[in-house]
Formats: C-alpha cells, sequence, structure tokens
C-alpha cells in the first residue's frame, strides 16, 4: 500500500470527522475535534490501526493550546504496518480534558494516558485508572512538561565565590 | 579423683557425639559443602569461586572468614517482632537438627555407640529429624513480615509433600531386613548387599526427599530469592541467621548419615575390630565419606536445576515421590519374603 | 498506635493507611527486593493467587524528554542512550533518524552498515542480559553467570568498533563518528563462530532443562488477540504470534536489503518468548557475518553524508584519513533543523521504540517524545500477572524481559 492509497482510505474511513489530513514526516496527522475522537478512533480502529505506539502531547503556550496525539498503527494488517497514523486533538491549556480512548485502544494507551496527565495535566474523562505513573504527586501537580516550566540548569560552579586573587 | 565425673562428662559417649561428630563434625562438613556448592558451581559457570583467601587451599579459609564475618555481624532485631521465639526458634532448630546424630551408630562395637542400646535407632533418628520444620514455620511466623510468613507456608506445605516419603522411603530398609536397628540393618548389608543396589527405588525417594527437606535445588522454594526475598529468614541477620542457614546444611548431612547407613551400606564392607582406630575412626570415617558423597551430589544440583514452582513441587511429590516410596516398600518387602538378609 | 486510632481514621506519619479487602494479602515488591529492579509491584494475593498487580514504575525517572527540550540537538543522542545502556545503538538509532527526516539528510551506505553492526551487536549483548536475567529470576544462576560472561564478547566487539562497551555515541546525523578497525571482521566471526556454538549449549542446560521448560511452559500466555489490544512489543509480541519487527515493517537503515528472518512462535508462554530470544540471537549472528562481509568488500567510502565530507576543514579531513575517526566542527553542535515533525522507530533488542521529535527551527529540539519497548511492556504486570501464583511473577517478569531504566525514561 503506498501513501496516497492510506490517504484515501483514511478520508473514506473518517468521513466529515477530519478537519485537517497531512503527510508529517513518518506519520499521517489527521486532525479532529475533542468531542468527536472517540467516534474517530472507534473508526480507525475498525479499519485495522489495532494498536497505538505512543500517546504524544505537545505544549504550545503561544497559541494556548496543547495538542494530543495518538500515533497508531497496525499488527493485525501487512500493508498498514509501515505506516503510522496520527490521530490529534487540539485541547485548550488552561483546562484541558478529553475522553479516554481506553475503551478504544484498551491497553496500548492505559499507561501513556497516565502519562500525559501527569506531565501535562491533560485530564482524560472514563480513564479506569488516572493516577501519575512515572512522578511523584507533587511534581506531577507542576504539569512539568509543559513550556512553562523551566529546567534550572546548575553551572558546577554554583556557589563557589567568583574571585581570583 | 575429682577429675573422674568431668572426665565422664567429656568422655560420655552420647555428648562426646553430639558435641564432636554432630556440631564440629557437621560444622566441618557443611563448611566442606559450602565450599564445594561455590567452587563446583563457579567451575560449571566458568568461573573461579573463593580464591583468594588461600589460593593453596582453592579459597576453602574464604568460607572461615565468612562464618566469622557472621558471627561478628551486628545483630539487627526489628521491632516489630516476637522477641522470645526470633531468638529462640532458629538457635532450637539447629539444636534439634543435630540431635538425631545421638541415635546414628558409626560402628558395629557397642563401646562406641552413643547410647548404650540402638534397637529402635532408626525409628527415633527419623522422628527427631522431623522436628526442625517446625522451629523454621515458628521462625518466619515471628518475625512479623510478610515475606517471612509466605515463606512460612510454603515450608509447611512442603512438609506435606515430602515427610511421609522420607519416612516410607527410610523405613523401607526396615521391611527388607526386619529391624530398627541401624546397626543390624548395616551388618546385615555387609559385605556388598548395599540396599542401593538391592533397592534403588528407595533410594531415588529418600533423596528426593532430603532435596525437599532441605531446600535444595529444585525444590529451593521456602527461601525463593526472587519471590519471598529469604523467606523464613527474611528478618535475620549477623549469627541467627548463620543458625538458619547452618541448620540446614545440618540437616542435610544428618539425613546424608542416615542414608549413607541405610542403602550405601554404613561401614561395609569394613568390619570393626577393636580398639578405637579400627573400631571406631575407620568405620566413622568410611560413613562420613559416604555421608558426604551425598551432600557434595545434593550441592552440585544448583549449578543444574532453576527452581520449580511450589504446585508443582507438590505434584512431583504427591504424583512421582510418594508412589516411588510406596514401590520402594513392596520391594523390600519382596526382598525380605525372599530372604536376601538372612 | 492503637487499632482504635486507624480505624478512626488515624495516620501514623509517613505511611498511609487504607482498608484492604479480607483474604486478601497485600505485599510490596520492590524497590529493594531481589526480584524487582528499580520498581515495584504492588500484589495483592488470595492465598498464593495474585488476584491483582500494580506495577509501580518511575523509580528511574531522569526526565528525558524534559532535558532534551534544553539541550542542543546532538546533545540528547548521549543522555538518551543512557535509558538502555545494554542497548546503546538501537535505542539513540531512530532519534538520529528522525534528525536526518528533519533535515533530508541520507547517511552513507557504510555508515549504514556501520550502524546495523553494531545495532545487532547491541541486541545479542541485550539478548544475552535478558536470558541471564531471566535465568537467576528463576533460580538458574548458571544461565546467568553464562550470558553475561558471554556477553562480554560482543561489548568487546563494540568496543573494537566504537571504543566504549557501553555507551557508544555511535550514530550521528548522516553517519556515524568513526570507522571500522582493520581487526574488527576477524574477530567479528570468531564471535558469531563462539557464539553458535554457546547458543546449542544454552539450549541444553537451560531451555530444554525438564524443570525449566516445566517452569516456563503455560505461564504468562499472551493471545494474539490480547497481545494486539496490550500494544506490546518485540519478542513478546513475536512469541504471541503476531509477525511484526520494524526491520521488515518499515525498513530503516540497510536492513532491506540483507537477508534475515523474524522468528516467530505461537504459543504466547514464557517458554516461547525465551525461545524467540534465542532465535533472534542466531539471525543476527547471520546480520552481523554479512554486514562485516559488506563492510570488507566496500572500502573508501567516507562513513558521514558526502556533502558533510566536503565541507570539513583540511586538518579534519587528515584527522579522518589517519585515524579514521570523524572530528567535528564547532558549529556542528549549535547547527539548526528545519522546523517541522518527524516520527522515527526502530527495533531494539526488547523491541519497538518510538520517537516523536518536533523542531521550530531553533538550536534545540521543541519536543522529544519517546515510548520505549519496556514502557509498552509494562501494562503486562497490570493485565497478564493476576491469575497466576506468586512464584510465576520472576518468571512472566524475566521472560518479558522488562527493564525499569528503560520504562522510566
Amino acid at each position: 500500500m503506498n501513501s496516497e492509497r492510506i490517504v484515501e482510505e483514511v478520508k473514506n474511513v473518517l468521513g466529515g470527522l477530519a478537519r485537517e489530513i497531512a503527510w508529517r514526516k513518518g506519520y499521517l496527522e489527521v486532525l479532529v475535534e475533542a468531542t468527536n475522537i472517540i467516534e474517530a478512533a472507534g473508526k480507525l480502529k475498525s479499519m485495522g490501526l489495532d494498536h497505538v505506539k505512543s500517546v504524544t502531547a505537545v505544549d504550545y503556550p503561544k497559541e494556548s493550546k496543547i495538542r494530543v496525539t495518538y500515533h497508531a498503527s497496525s499488527y493485525s494488517r501487512e500493508d498498514l504496518m509501515g505506516f503510522i497514523v496520527g490521530l490529534s486533538v487540539d485541547l485548550p491549556r488552561d483546562n484541558p480534558e478529553m475522553p479516554s480512548l481506553v475503551s478504544v485502544w484498551d491497553g496500548s494507551v492505559e499507561f501513556q494516558e497516565r502519562e500525559v496527565y501527569e506531565f501535562f495535566g491533560v485530564t482524560f474523562k472514563g480513564h479506569p485508572d488516572l493516577r501519575p505513573l512515572l512522578l511523584i504527586r507533587e511534581l506531577a501537580e507542576k504539569r512539568v512538561l509543559r513550556k512553562d516550566f523551566v529546567v534550572k540548569e546548575e553551572s558546577i560552579y554554583e556557589g563557589v565565590p567568583f574571585k581570583y586573587d | 579423683m575429682i577429675l573422674d565425673p568431668i572426665l565422664y562428662l567429656i568422655a560420655y559417649p552420647p555428648l562426646w557425639q553430639v558435641l564432636i561428630l554432630g556440631f564440629l563434625g557437621s560444622l566441618a562438613v557443611a563448611m566442606v559443602a559450602i565450599w564445594f556448592e561455590r567452587k563446583a558451581a563457579a567451575r560449571v559457570q566458568r568461573r573461579i569461586g573463593p580464591y583468594w583467601a588461600s589460593p593453596a587451599l582453592g579459597g576453602f579459609l574464604n568460607i572461615i572468614a565468612d562464618m566469622v564475618r557472621y558471627v561478628l555481624q551486628q545483630l539487627i532485631i526489628p521491632g516489630t517482632v516476637d522477641r522470645l521465639t526470633f531468638y529462640v526458634a532458629p538457635i532450637a532448630a539447629f539444636i534439634v537438627s543435630i540431635l538425631p546424630v545421638i541415635f546414628i551408630p558409626l560402628s558395629s562395637r557397642p563401646e562406641f555407640w552413643p547410647v548404650a542400646s540402638m534397637d529402635y535407632s532408626l525409628l527415633i533418628a527419623l522422628a527427631l529429624s522431623t522436628l526442625p520444620p517446625l522451629l523454621i514455620i515458628a521462625a518466619g511466623w515471628s518475625s512479623n513480615n510478610k515475606f517471612a510468613v509466605i515463606g512460612s507456608m510454603r515450608e509447611s506445605y512442603v512438609i506435606t509433600a515430602y515427610e511421609l516419603v522420607a519416612v516410607v522411603s527410610i523405613l523401607s530398609a526396615s521391611a527388607a531386613t526386619l529391624t530398627f536397628n541401624l546397626v543390624h540393618i548395616v551388618d546385615a548389608q555387609q559385605p556388598f548387599k548395599w540396599l542401593i543396589i538391592l533397592n534403588p527405588i528407595a533410594f531415588l525417594a529418600a533423596v528426593l526427599a532430603v532435596l525437599m527437606s532441605t531446600s535444595a535445588f529444585p525444590f529451593e522454594i521456602p527461601e525463593s530469592e526472587h519471590e519471598v526475598v529469604a523467606g523464613p529468614y527474611t528478618e535475620y541477620s549477623g549469627a541467627l541467621y548463620a543458625f538458619n542457614m547452618g541448620g540446614a546444611y545440618v540437616r542435610r548431612f544428618v539425613y546424608a548419615l542416615i542414608i549413607a547407613l541405610v542403602f550405601l551400606g554404613g561401614w561395609a564392607p569394613y568390619v570393626p575390630g577393636p580398639g578405637p582406630i579400627t573400631g571406631y575412626v575407620i568405620p566413622s570415617i568410611i560413613v562420613v565419606l559416604k555421608a558426604l558423597i551425598i551432600v557434595l551430589f545434593i550441592s552440585f544440583l544448583r549449578a543444574v536445576y532453576g527452581r520449580y514452582r511450589l504446585d508443582q513441587a507438590l505434584g512431583a511429590a504427591w504424583r512421582l515421590a510418594i508412589p516411588l516410596a510406596i514401590v520402594g516398600f513392596g520391594w523390600s518387602l519382596l526382598l525380605a519374603y525372599i530372604g536376601v538378609f538372612h | 498506635m492503637t487499632s482504635g486510632g486507624l480505624e478512626a481514621g488515624g495516620q501514623i506519619p509517613g505511611f498511609i493507611v487504607k482498608k484492604i479487602e479480607k483474604e486478601v494479602y497485600e505485599i510490596f515488591i520492590g524497590p529493594q527486593h531481589p526480584g524487582s529492579g528499580h520498581m515495584r509491584i504492588i500484589v495483592r494475593l488470595d492465598g498464593d493467587i495474585i488476584v491483582e498487580a500494580d506495577p509501580d514504575i518511575g523509580y528511574v525517572h531522569r526526565t528525558m524528554e524534559k532535558l532534551s527540550e534544553v539541550r542542543e540537538w546532538l546533545k540528547p543522542i548521549p543522555l538518551l542512550e543512557r535509558m538502555t545502556i545494554i542497548d546503546a545503538c538501537n535505542v539513540t538509532l531512530p532519534y538520529v533518524n528522525a534528525l536526518e527526516k528533519l533535515m533530508d539528510k541520507k547517511p552513507s551506505t557504510r555508515a549504514s552498515y556501520l550502524r546495523v553492526l553494531l545495532c545487532e551487536i547491541n541486541r545479542v549483548a541485550s539478548h544475552l542480559y535478558g536470558m541471564g536475567i531471566f535465568g537467576v529470576f528463576i533460580g538458574h544462576s548458571t544461565m546467568y553467570m553464562w550470558a553475561f560472561g558471554d556477553r562480554e564478547v560482543f561489548l568487546e566487539l563494540a568496543e573494537a568498533l566504537t571504543g566504549a562497551r557501553l555507551t557508544h555515541t555511535y550514530p550521528i546525523p548522516g553517519g556515524v563518528r568513526r570507522d571500522m578497525p582493520q581487526e574488527l571482521p576477524g574477530m567479528a566471526r570468531r564471535a558469531v563462530r563462539y557464539m553458535r556454538r554457546r547458543l546449542e549449549e544454552y539450549r541444553k542446560i537451560f531451555v530444554d532443562n525438564p524443570v525449566i521448560v516445566k517452569r516456563l511452559s503455560g505461564v504468562g500466555v499472551i493471545s494474539k488477540s490480547r497481545a494486539v489490544e496490550l500494544g506490546i512489543v518485540g519478542p513478546n509480541l513475536r512469541a504471541s504470534g503476531v509477525k511484526y519487527d520494524v526491520r521488515i515493517a518499515e525498513p530503516y537503515e540497510v536492513y532491506g536489503e540483507l537477508d534475515f528472518e523474524i522468528p516467530v512462535f505461537e504459543e504466547g508462554d514464557a517458554l516461547a518468548r525465551t525461545w524467540v530470544r534465542v532465535e533472534e540471537i542466531k539471525q543476527s549472528l547471520n546480520i552481523i557475518e554479512q554486514a562485516v562481509n559488506w563492510l570488507e568488500t566496500h572500502k573508501g567510502e567516507p562513513v558521514i553524508a558526502k556533502e558533510d565530507f566536503d565541507k570539513l576543514p583540511k586538518l579534519h579531513k587528515e584527522v579522518y584519513e589517519r585515524e579514521g575517526r570523524v572530528k567535528f566542527v564547532p558549529a556542528h553542535a549549535t547547527m539548526k533543523i528545519p522546523a517541522g515533525k518527524a516520527v522515527a522507530r526502530g527495533e531494539m533488542g526488547r523491541g519497538e521504540i518510538f520517537y516523536y521529535v518536533e523542531s521550530d527551527g531553533g538550536i534545540t529540539p521543541y519536543r522529544v517524545r519517546v515510548v520505549t519497548p519496556s514502557a509498552r511492556n509494562a501494562i503486562v504486570f497490570k493485565h497478564v500477572v493476576p491469575g497466576h501464583t506468586l512464584m510465576d511473577l520472576p518468571a512472566i517478569y524475566g521472560s518479558i524481559d522488562y527493564f525499569p531504566p528503560e520504562s522510566d525514561r
């Protein structure tokens, strides 16, 4: 299957749900509304994209949005194995909330949604067990992967008096 | 003479046997077994094993250094344990492990027996050898630690698996020779009518039972490190831990002594003569060497096998070892019917 | 503290007091436990049966994704390989591939072969590491010692190729850091011959050992459909009958030109997962041979992309001719990469690794997302372990070859 055919197929499957379909480097990004995402994910899954490789969130403070992308691919359809389809949704930065896709993609997104929750503060409604995965609660509340959490790099000379005499 | 009672006490055969053979002997055997276990496993695994403590002795002093370390190590007693049981259980288990030695003759000459009569020695030795697991369970229970409790539970499960096998398979010797007297059992096997040749099935079952009872591989289940840390001994440290671990080796050695007498012909083909050298030293060395072979064989299995799961070990015991032991017992009855030993 | 106080909701400082179902025994396996690694598994037992397992990971989380955002483009490479230092080339190669996609740069063919060579050396070493840990988890110390001893052969091979035993930092955008030394092909062939002989001995003592077979068969069974739903990766997926390997699904580097097979087993149990690893070592050995043969017969091409090589000053070219080592101009460290989003994936020893790299045209990545194979396999603890006995836990843990530092990133 080549890249044009897969765009065709995704378009056919999603119908009017997709706001935007475009090739990025290495994956096909499909942007949908947060309200439609369960329906869109279900349709992609029925097409054969049966698991999610990564739940990727990116913070865009300038546009005041957080983009969550489900990079899905297939284990069961051999012609789809070589492609990754990114199902994206834009969420408002001040109160990011979206339905959980555990009901669609099951275990392959369960832990990764917990990860996005702790690092970005995105709340997944309907997630069976939404709590921080890697971080302790105190750190998770700081939403460390958002751009406004700035890593302060310490110099190795931190605290050493700056004198040469 | 004031020295007489003291001399009598020191030379009192049960004490002599328990102190010299039982304690020091089994300590020496345990050290050799541990050393061999580490060296043999190292050889199989393409390592060197203990070495630098004494290159000429193949690192044997390393074991002694280890023991010194155990004794000198700080004894950490967690605040939540049941103190009395926690202290007493490992020490009592160690002592009870040695006790069967009193009823194990190392010569056919009555003056060198630890007790005056050996008539029911096999029965009593076997009965005593079944006591230590109860104390191990007590040790685990008193630790008030979840891993220790799980380890104790496993120990108790394993007891149900091996106890019957051990008793039936070793008593099959009595069935064949029509006596509970270990001396008579050995004498009946002179010079080469050893029960291992005449009844290998019972021997196999007995070795299986020893493997399980002393948690040797592939049945190292109660202390299985990767689930229950150290099983019943999780909270123990220092000398008390050494008692726990040493107890397992002592039990292994005592079982091996019984098997050496019962299946490997004891001091046969040697016939003990008069005097301490020919009457005691030579036959006891023969018996201990035979026992050592069994201990070392058991130690070597560590390098070959992984460990069974608990249910598989119980299954192996109930489906394989118990039928084996019963068949061995029947075979012994057949031997007695034919009259091989009489 | 009296029990009345606890029932009334009293708290011991530092302790969390909570109600547990009656007749359920909760034990915390890890993080200080011989059988846990750098993680904790909260296990609830009913008798000897695990009714619930909750993997509590994150003990070695090192903020790789965040730190990558404040490092210049090249510097995340040595950072990211710390996730899995036993598989260092495989873990960084997709990141480099993603950068190459953003820069529209193709590595030279020789560089590709060198990368593949190191990747396969890493894969063998990684599988040996996994099998060693697995061996000791189920009480087989000989397997542990053998595997770790034989892994040394491949570490030395990697050292001869890159100069470092573990943290090679070998691939860079457009190529690799140094060329193959003269003596490497001979060493590699000896190592391959040796390992083939040793695999036969592994089979005798471990994989075909009756105790091990009994312990592993039928344990931790993941059916094909369940494996797909859980999205697990690598040998664990292939042991469940899914023929998926990134090297075949989306060939990167020169995997498309090499001749190798993807071993697939149908059983889906711990034993099948072990067998997949053994068979994969065999295939990797084949690839190492092919790569070495190609590299020996195709000399003279630079190990970095042609356009980069031409731009090097004279001194740097001389160093390259003399030592086979690529010396960079300082501008390389602060290079800018065109804006865009790229995804790259690769097959590590433990499975598929996924990178999402976004650039805003600056000197540091805007966002690096990495999903490692262990991070995706962690779900197995939650969904496959319940229903097994406690003694099966190390068998499942070891057989999925879970590696906490990799999972925690």
